[in-house]
C-alpha cells in the first residue's frame, strides 16, 4: 500500500520538494539528479539575468522554487554549489530595487538559511543584506532585512561573543553616520545599535560611540535617536532583563504531584526531566554573578567634549532646526550629562535664562533640566540669578499654587546640589511659604526648610533653625563647607554599622545565655560566624554594582535572612522609650571614641557584602529617621535618599503633588476606574459579585442555589402546599408568626 | 439539561428522517446558500461587440499577450492554434504579419509550460517562422531550450529536444556559435545524460539511483546530441569566395560592405559585462573541436562506451555518436591548446 503510493508520487511531474528530500536522506546517489537541477537553476539564472525585471515564472518551476531547492541541498553538495552564494549576492545587490517581492524575500531568507547552514560567514552576510537596508525604497524589505540583520546578529554572539564581527559591524554603522551626517540613512544604525544593547548583546564603549555620533548629526531623526538612547536605553535593557527573568515560573511540587496521579507515560515522564532541568538551569543562572554592565553615560568617552558640542550645535546654535520637544530632549541629555560627571559648562546655565517663566510650554522640564545640570562644582554666581528669577517669576502670592510650588521644588532640587546658590534673604522669604494653604506649595517650602537646616542653617532665621541645627552650630558640628571643599574621606553610616553589630552580638550572647559584655577569648568565634554569613549571602547582593539600585537587593536581603529583621525592630522598641535628650548627651559623648572607633572597624576588618548591603540599609534608616515625619512623608523621604544620583530628575518630580498641565483623557479615565474592579460587561451587581466569587473558587450561598433551582423541580412542592391538611397548614401560618415576632429564623433580638 | 419539553422535541427533530412526498419540492439542505437573483440586466466587463471587428495586427498582438500570459492553459493553447491558423492561411509570399522577433521573444518561455498541448502547439508555430529572421535570436532561445534539457518534467525535456532540432535546423551556425551556445548546451547534454564529467566515483560502488528518468527515450537523447555535435564540429558550410576584381576598379567590397547581420562585432562583446569560458563565443570549428577535447570528450567517450553495452535501439543510437565524435574529432590536431 505505502510502496505503491510513493510510486504514484514519482510520476508527478517536477516534484522538487521530493527530490529534496531523497537527496537530503541519500545525497551520494542523486548526485546525478541534483546536478541537472543545478544546471536548471543555472540556465534559469541566466534567463532572469537576461531580463531581470520580467516576471519568469511562466514554467511549472519556478526560479524561486529552484532556489528554494538548491538552498535546502547546498550542504550536501559544496564542490558543486561552490558559486551558489555569490550568484544570490549579486543579484540581490544588483537588482533589489526591480525584483518581484516574493523572490526577493526568498532570496533573503535563502541566504539567511545558508547562513545558518554555515556556507557562508556572518559577515558576508551582513554586509550583502546592510547597504540594501541603507538602500531600499521597499519598507517591506526593509522590515524583513531588519529582523534577520538583528536575529543573525543574535544567533552569532549567543554562544560567546563574536567580537570580530561586532567589531567590523559596528565600524560599518559608525561609517553610515560619519559618512553622511545630514542623510536619514543613520537612523538603521541607530536602530540597529539601540535593540542590540537593549539585549544586552552590544555593551561596550563602541556602540556608545555610534550613539554619540547620532546624536551629533545633522539629521533630526537621527539626532532624536541617539539622544533617545542615552536617556532611555539603559532602562529599556533593565526593563527587559527584569521581563525575561520572571516569565517562567515553573511549580515541580504541582507538576510532580501530577505525574504522582496520572497514567504514567513515557511523555509525561520526559516533561517532567526536562522541567527538573529547566528549574536547574534557573536556579543556576540566578546563582551567577551579575554582568557588570555599565550604562552607556558611563561607557562614554570624553562626557565634556560630548556635552560641548551637543550644547553648540543642537542648542546654542540659531540655526539648528530642531522643534522644542527634540530640544528639551538634548537639554536633558546634556544636564544629565552635566550632573552626572560634573562637568562645567558655564553658558549652559545663562541659556535657561530665557525659558524660565511660567508661560513656556513644559518649564517643569526645563527647570528639571537645570536642576539636573546643578552639581557642587557649578559656581553659586552662575546660579543665584537662575535662582532669583524662579522665585521672581514663580513664587509669589499672586500666581497659582501649582506655579508657585513647582518654582520651590526648583529651587530645592538646585539647592540640595549646590547649597551655596542661595542667599539669606530670598531663603527667608521663600521659607515663609511654609504657612501656605496649599498643600504642594506647604510640603515643597518644608522641604526647602528641612534642607537647609541640614545644609546651611546660617542662613535660616534663628527661630526657624529648629533644635538640632541649632545644638550644632553651637557645638561647632556643622560648619558651612566653603565652594569646591571635599568631605573627608570615610564611609558613611560605617559607625551605625558597627553599632548594629555590637547590637546582633550582645543578642546573640543573651539568647546563648552568656552575660552580655565579651570576654576576651571568645572574639574569634564571633569573626568565623561573620564569614559564615559571606557565604549564606554573598549571591544576594554581589549584584550590587554601579549604578543599580541597591533598593532592590535589600529587599532580598531582608526576605533572605529572616532572624534579621525582627531583631531590629526588637532593638529599636527598646529605644523608643530612651527620651531625646538623653541621646542627645549620649551622642555627645560618644563623639570623640566614635572618631577613633570608626578607623580600626574600617581598617582592621574586611567588611563582606552582606555588611556593605546591611551599611545602605542602616544609612536609609538613620536620613528617614532623621526627618522623623509622618509615615507617608517618611516613605517619600525614604524613595528620596533612595534614588540614585544616576536616576534623572522628571518634570513630574518638579511638579510635585499638583499638576501643571491638564490630565489627558485616558488619565481621569483610569483615575474613575480606580478600584471599582473590571467590568467588561454590563451586568447586575449580583451578577457581577458571582462571577467574581466563582472566580475564586467560592460555593454559592443557599439563597443563589434557590434562584438557580429548575422550575420545574419546585413544582412538586408548589403542587403539595395545596394538598396540605389543615393542621399542617396551621403549623406552618404559627411558624410564621413566630419567625416574624424573633425576628427571623435565627432571630435578631440581640441587635 | 434538556428537561423542558421544547428542548426534547427540538433533539428529536435531528433524528427524525424527511418524509419525501410525490408532487412536492425537496426539502432545502441546512447548509443551502440562495444565489439567485434579479436583475433586469447583466454586464459583462471584459466583453466588448462593435460591429467593427479591430484590425488583424491587433488582434494578433491580442492573442499573442494571451498566449504568453493567461493563466489557463485552454487558453493559452486556444490561443496559439488560433495564430498558427492565421498564420497559415496566409497567401504564400505575403510578409508575416507581426515581426517574428518579437513573437519569439514573447512566445519562447511557453517551452517551459507545464501542459504538454501548448508545448506541441509551440512547436508547430516555431515551425512556420520564417528561417531568415531566427538567426539574430538564436542565444535566448538557447537559453530556454537548455532549461527545457535539464528540466524536472520528461515531458519538457523530449519538446526541448524537438525545439532544439528545430532550431539546427533553421540556423544551425547561429546555435553553435552563440555566446555560451556551445560549451553551456555539451554541458547540459552531459547532464541530461547522467555523463557529467565529475560523476565518476571513487567509492567501490556506483549507485544507478536516478530520480524519475523511467521512460526517458534515451535514443532519441543520443541523435539530437548527435546532430549537434555534427553541427558544431564538423565544418560542412560552403567557403565563400570572392570573386576579387568583380566590379573592376574595386577590389574585396564584398569584405567591407556594412554587414548584413545585426551586431556584427559580437564576438569582440564590446558592450557586454565580460564573459567566463563557459559564456564564451567559439565561432569556429577549431576552437570548438578544442573545448571539446578539453572538457568533454573523455566524459562522452566513456558514456558512450556505456550505451553501446546496453545495445538495441539506444545502443545504435549511441554507434551513431560514436561515429560522429570520431569525424568531428578526425581533422583535431591537439597543438591548438593555447587558451
Amino acid at each position: 500500500m505505502g510502496k505503491k503510493r510513493v510510486a504514484a508520487l514519482e510520476k508527478v511531474d517536477a516534484d522538487l520538494p521530493n527530490l529534496q528530500y531523497k537527496i537530503r536522506r541519500d545525497p551520494k546517489s542523486y548526485g546525478e539528479d541534483f546536478r541537472s537541477q543545478y544546471g536548471q537553476y543555472v540556465t534559469q539564472r541566466d534567463i532572469f539575468m537576461a531580463s531581470p525585471g520580467a516576471a519568469t515564472s511562466t514554467g511549472i518551476v519556478s526560479f524561486r522554487d529552484l532556489i528554494d531547492f538548491v538552498t535546502h541541498v547546498a550542504d550536501c553538495y559544496p564542490k558543486d554549489t561552490a558559486s551558489f552564494p555569490d550568484d544570490l549576492k549579486t543579484i540581490l545587490t544588483l537588482h533589489h530595487a526591480t525584483l518581484e517581492s516574493e523572490l526577493r524575500e526568498k532570496i533573503v531568507g535563502s541566504l539567511v538559511l545558508l547562513r545558518r547552514k554555515e556556507i557562508i560567514d556572518s559577515s558576508t552576510l551582513l554586509n550583502t543584506l546592510f547597504p540594501i537596508l541603507v538602500a531600499t525604497p521597499s519598507k517591506t524589505l526593509r522590515t524583513l532585512l531588519f529582523q534577520k540583520i538583528l536575529s543573525d546578529l543574535r544567533t552569532s554572539n549567543s554562544k560567546a561573543t563574536n567580537h570580530k564581527l561586532n567589531r567590523s559591524v559596528q565600524a560599518q554603522l559608525f561609517n553610515l553616520l560619519s559618512s553622511d551626517r545630514a542623510s536619514a540613512k543613520g537612523i538603521w544604525a541607530v536602530k540597529i545599535t539601540r535593540e542590540l544593547w537593549k539585549r544586552q548583546i552590544w555593551t561596550d564603549a563602541k556602540a556608545v560611540e555610534i550613539m554619540k555620533e547620532a546624536s551629533l548629526s545633522d539629521n533630526e531623526k537621527v539626532i532624536g535617536g541617539g539622544v533617545r538612547f542615552f536617556l532611555g536605553g539603559d532602562k529599556e535593557r533593565e526593563e527587559l532583563e527584569d521581563e525575561s527573568s520572571d516569565e517562567e515560573a515553573i511549580d515541580i511540587g504541582k507538576i510532580k504531584h501530577q505525574v504522582g496521579i496520572n497514567k504514567k507515560t513515557k511523555k509525561k515522564a520526559k516533561t517532567l526531566e526536562r522541567a527538573v532541568e529547566k528549574v536547574k538551569k534557573l536556579e543556576k543562572k540566578k546563582k551567577q554573578p551579575h554582568p557588570l554592565n555599565f550604562s552607556a553615560l558611563h561607557l562614554l568617552h570624553d562626557p565634556q567634549g560630548f556635552a560641548e558640542k551637543l550644547f553648540s550645535k543642537h542648542l546654542q546654535n540659531s540655526k539648528s532646526k530642531l522643534n522644542l520637544e527634540q530640544k528639551l530632549l538634548v537639554l536633558q541629555l546634556v544636564s544629565r550629562l552635566v550632573g552626572l560627571h560634573q562637568l562645567t559648562i558655564i553658558s549652559l546655565y545663562s541659556y535657561f535664562i530665557k525659558y524660565l517663566t511660567p508661560r513656556q510650554p513644559s518649564v517643569t522640564s526645563f527647570l528639571a533640566s537645570l536642576a539636573q545640570a546643578t552639581h557642587k562644582y557649578v559656581p553659586p554666581d552662575a546660579l543665584e540669578p537662575l535662582i532669583q528669577k524662579i522665585a521672581n517669576e514663580f513664587v509669589s502670592e499672586a500666581s497659582a499654587s501649582e506655579v508657585a510650588s513647582a518654582g520651590l521644588n526648583a529651587i530645592r532640587e538646585i539647592c540640595v546640589r549646590q547649597p551655596m546658590a542661595m542667599n539669606d534673604t530670598l531663603l527667608q522669604d521663600l521659607v515663609m511659604y511654609r504657612k501656605s494653604k496649599d498643600k504642594g506649595t506647604m510640603m515643597a517650602a518644608k522641604g526647602l526648610l528641612s534642607l537647609y537646616r541640614e545644609a546651611n542653617p546660617d542662613l535660616l532665621k534663628k527661630r526657624d533653625r529648629g533644635k538640632a541645627a541649632t545644638m550644632g552650630l553651637k557645638s561647632g558640628a556643622i560648619q558651612q563647607r566653603r565652594f569646591g571643599e571635599e568631605e573627608v574621606g570615610g564611609i558613611e553610616g560605617l559607625e551605625l554599622l558597627e553599632e548594629w553589630k555590637e547590637q546582633e552580638r550582645k543578642r546573640k550572647r543573651v539568647e546563648r545565655g552568656l552575660p552580655e559584655e565579651l570576654g576576651t577569648d571568645e572574639e574569634e568565634e564571633d569573626d568565623e560566624e561573620d564569614w559564615a554569613a559571606w557565604e549564606v549571602e554573598s549571591d544576594a547582593s554581589s549584584d550590587s554594582g554601579g549604578w543599580i539600585n541597591v533598593e532592590s537587593d535589600d529587599e532580598i536581603e531582608i526576605s533572605d535572612s529572616e532572624d534579621e529583621k525582627p531583631s531590629a525592630k526588637k532593638a529599636k522598641l527598646e529605644e523608643a522609650p530612651k527620651s531625646a535628650d538623653d541621646e542627645e548627651k549620649e551622642n555627645a559623648e560618644k563623639d570623640k571614641a566614635r572618631e577613633l572607633k570608626i578607623s580600626k572597624l574600617a581598617t582592621t576588618k574586611i567588611l563582606t557584602p552582606a555588611d556593605l548591603a546591611k551599611l545602605q540599609e542602616l544609612r536609609l534608616e538613620a536620613s528617614v529617621s532623621k526627618a522623623m515625619g509622618n509615615r507617608t512623608q517618611s516613605a517619600r523621604l525614604k524613595e528620596l535618599a533612595a534614588r540614585h544620583i544616576d536616576d534623572a530628575l522628571t518634570a513630574e518630580q518638579i511638579e510635585g503633588f499638583s499638576k501643571l498641565r491638564k490630565s489627558t483623557k485616558e488619565e481621569r479615565i483610569a483615575l474613575a476606574r480606580e478600584g471599582k474592579g473590571d467590568r467588561s460587561e454590563h451586568k447586575s451587581t449580583q451578577a457581577l459579585r458571582r462571577q467574581k466569587k466563582d472566580a475564586e473558587g467560592k460555593s454559592t450561598t443557599n439563597r443563589e442555589k434557590a434562584r438557580k433551582k429548575n422550575f420545574m423541580m419546585t413544582l412538586g412542592k408548589a403542587k403539595f402546599k395545596n394538598k396540605r391538611s389543615l393542621t399542617q397548614t396551621r403549623r406552618v401560618l404559627r411558624g410564621h408568626i413566630e419567625r416574624t415576632k424573633r425576628g427571623g429564623k435565627r432571630g435578631n433580638i440581640g441587635m | 439539561m434538556g428537561s423542558s419539553v421544547k428542548k426534547k422535541k427540538e433533539k428529536k427533530k435531528d433524528f427524525q428522517a424527511t418524509k419525501l412526498r410525490v408532487g412536492k419540492t425537496k426539502a432545502k439542505a441546512d447548509n443551502f446558500t440562495d444565489t439567485s437573483f434579479k436583475s433586469k440586466s447583466i454586464v459583462v466587463n471584459t466583453q466588448s461587440l462593435s460591429t467593427t471587428a479591430p484590425a488583424l495586427g491587433s488582434q494578433l498582438y491580442h492573442y499573442i499577450s494571451l498566449a504568453s500570459s493567461s493563466r489557463s492553459d485552454t487558453q493559452r493553447r486556444d490561443a496559439l492554434s488560433y495564430l498558427i491558423n492565421q498564420f497559415t492561411s496566409q497567401p504564400v509570399n505575403t510578409p508575416f504579419p507581426v515581426s517574428p522577433i518579437i513573437l519569439l521573444d514573447k512566445l519562447i518561455p511557453l517551452l517551459l509550460d507545464g501542459s504538454a498541448s501548448v508545448r506541441s502547439q509551440l512547436l508547430k508555430l516555431l515551425r512556420l517562422l520564417p528561417a531568415s529572421e531566427i538567426n539574430d535570436r538564436a542565444e535566448p532561445v538557447l537559453l530556454y531550450i537548455r532549461a527545457g534539457l535539464t528540466h524536472l518534467a520528461a515531458g519538457i525535456t523530449i519538446d526541448a529536444l524537438a525545439a532544439l532540432e528545430w532550431l539546427l535546423e533553421v540556423a544551425s551556425d547561429d546555435a553553435v556559435s552563440c555566446p555560451g551556445g556551445w560549451f553551456k548546451t555539451v554541458k547540459c547534454f552531459l547532464l541530461m545524460l547522467g555523463w557529467s564529467a565529475g560523476a565518476t566515483s571513487t567509492g567501490w560502488t556506483t549507485s544507478n539511483a536516478s530520480f524519475g528518468k523511467t521512460g526517458k527515450p534515451l535514443a532519441r537523447q543520443l541523435l539530437v546530441f548527435a546532430q549537434f555535435l555534427k553541427t558544431g564540429l564538423i565544418n560542412d558550410q560552403p567557403v565563400v569566395h570572392y570573386n576579387a576584381g568583380k566590379n573592376f576598379p574595386l577590389w574585396d567590397v564584398e569584405a567591407h560592405m556594412i554587414p548584413s547581420r545585426s551586431n556584427a562585432y559580437a564576438r569582440l562583446n564590446l558592450f557586454g559585462s565580460p564573459r567566463d569560458e563557459e559564456g564564451e563565443m567559439y565561432m569556429d570549428v577549431d576552437s570548438r573541436q578544442r573545448v571539446f577535447h578539453a572538457k568533454f570528450q573523455s566524459a562522452v567517450d566513456a558514456g558512450i562506451a556505456k550505451v553501446k553495452k546496453e545495445a538495441g535501439e539506444a545502443g545504435r543510437a549511441a554507434a551513431v555518436l560514436a561515429k560522429v565524435v570520431r569525424d568531428g574529432m578526425a581533422g583535431y590536431s591537439g597543438v591548438n591548446d593555447t587558451l
